[in-house]
């Protein structure tokens, strides 16, 4: 199948949050999904964004179709030194099988590789066998499973007490 | 909204007594490179993980004080008269970067949490990881991530006491690592 992977632009970002809420769906917490594609605009296309995005494009009858994404950010390893994170890889049902995740993934890591980071990070539902398999195959190592790692969150009100509890001035 | 601050420009440093100790919250500057060094290698220790650092102090100066950093940083500091028994005034630090969640937006992540030994339990590490907290609200996060390993206990049960929860153990989310070979097999975009 031909199709294009490039970075996303703004306009991209409808079709973008279109296909979140399908992850979201297929990862049963559609009812998650809290931001649209105005905050994705703002943040992704910032001065200072919060995250980069590729998309996937394939021909169609009046131009071409986004039929997948992928979102992702820098991190650090104060261990190691930066690294990068795939928030999101999606592609489309009807146009999976065809090498379009893969060729994302490999896109990003190799973005990844252009600003020294020695690591990509993701995370996957412990349900989620094919891709788990996925990443595994690619090399991927499961952290949680092999070393214990948990990861932890403060959101809502537990956000807002830790706040409150910051030294004032 | 305003691009996410730096610690600098959020406040200035603030005092704290909290159980007959001192101390200072500000934000992390260059010259803090070399105690932030010095407590990443006792933090390893602490994880059982010394080999794994490999991070200089000029990395870390290059890293999180250029044009583009890949991390902030925040520091612990007290008065002289409280200093270590190895004469440290630097005796905690955060290290935190803004992350993305496409269902909730703005996020902020806390890398590292540390207080040498010898101050523990005096309010410094909750003062610490409140003050990331706020400078992510400041920059429009409504969720401060990090991860812990399960058999760190007496972390975890600091953390759960403090209102977070478990996303591991609760939803069913594993955090994935490529590296080294299969790193770059994936850059070259080997099959």
């Amino acid at each position: 199948m031909n199709f294009t992977i490039r970075p996303a632009a703004r306009t991209d970002c409808k079709d973008i949050s279109r296909m979140i809420r399908e992850l979201a769906v297929y990862e049963n917490m559609q009812d998650q999904v809290k931001i649209s594609h105005e905050e994705l605009e703002r943040d992704g296309f910032c001065d200072s964004p919060f995250y980069q995005s590729l998309v996937a494009e394939v021909p169609e009858d009046r131009g071409r179709a986004v039929v997948g994404y992928a979102i992702f950010y820098y991190t650090y390893r104060t261990w190691t030194g930066p690294t990068v994170y795939l928030e999101d890889l999606y592609v489309r049902p009807e146009f999976r099988g065809k090498g379009i995740g893969k060729a994302m993934m490999n896109t990003v890591a190799k973005v990844a590789k252009q600003r020294q980071c020695s690591c990509l990070h993701l995370s996957v539902l412990d349900w989620n066998q094919p891709s788990i398999d996925f990443y595994i195959a690619k090399g991927g190592r499961n952290l949680t499973a092999t070393e214990g790692w948990q990861f932890i969150r403060f959101e809502g009100d537990a956000f807002e007490n830790l706040v409150q509890g910051a030294p004032k001035n | 909204m305003q691009p996410p601050p730096h610690p600098s420009e959020v406040e200035p440093p603030c005092r704290r007594r909290d159980r007959d100790m001192d101390f200072t919250i500000r934000a992390a500057t260059l010259e803090d490179c070399k105690d932030i060094s010095r407590m990443i290698a006792e933090l390893a220790e602490y994880e059982k993980v010394s080999d794994q650092v490999k991070i200089t102090q000029r990395d870390l100066e290059q890293d999180g004080f250029s044009k583009n950093p890949f991390f902030h940083g925040i520091i612990a500091e007290v008065p002289e008269h409280h200093r270590s028994k190895d004469g440290h005034t630097k005796v905690g630090y955060s290290l935190y970067f803004y992350t993305y969640s496409s269902w909730k937006g703005r996020a902020v992540y806390m890398e590292d949490l540390y207080v040498m030994p010898e101050f523990r339990g005096k309010g410094i590490g909750k003062a610490l990881m409140s003050k990331v907290a706020q400078l992510g609200l400041a920059a429009g996060c409504h969720q401060l991530n990090f991860a812990v390993l399960d058999w760190n206990k007496a972390s975890l049960e600091f953390y759960l006491s403090q209102g977070c929860w478990d996303v591991t153990a609760d939803m069913g989310y594993h955090c994935m690592r490529c590296e080294g070979d299969a790193l770059e097999h994936l850059a070259q975009g080997d099959p």
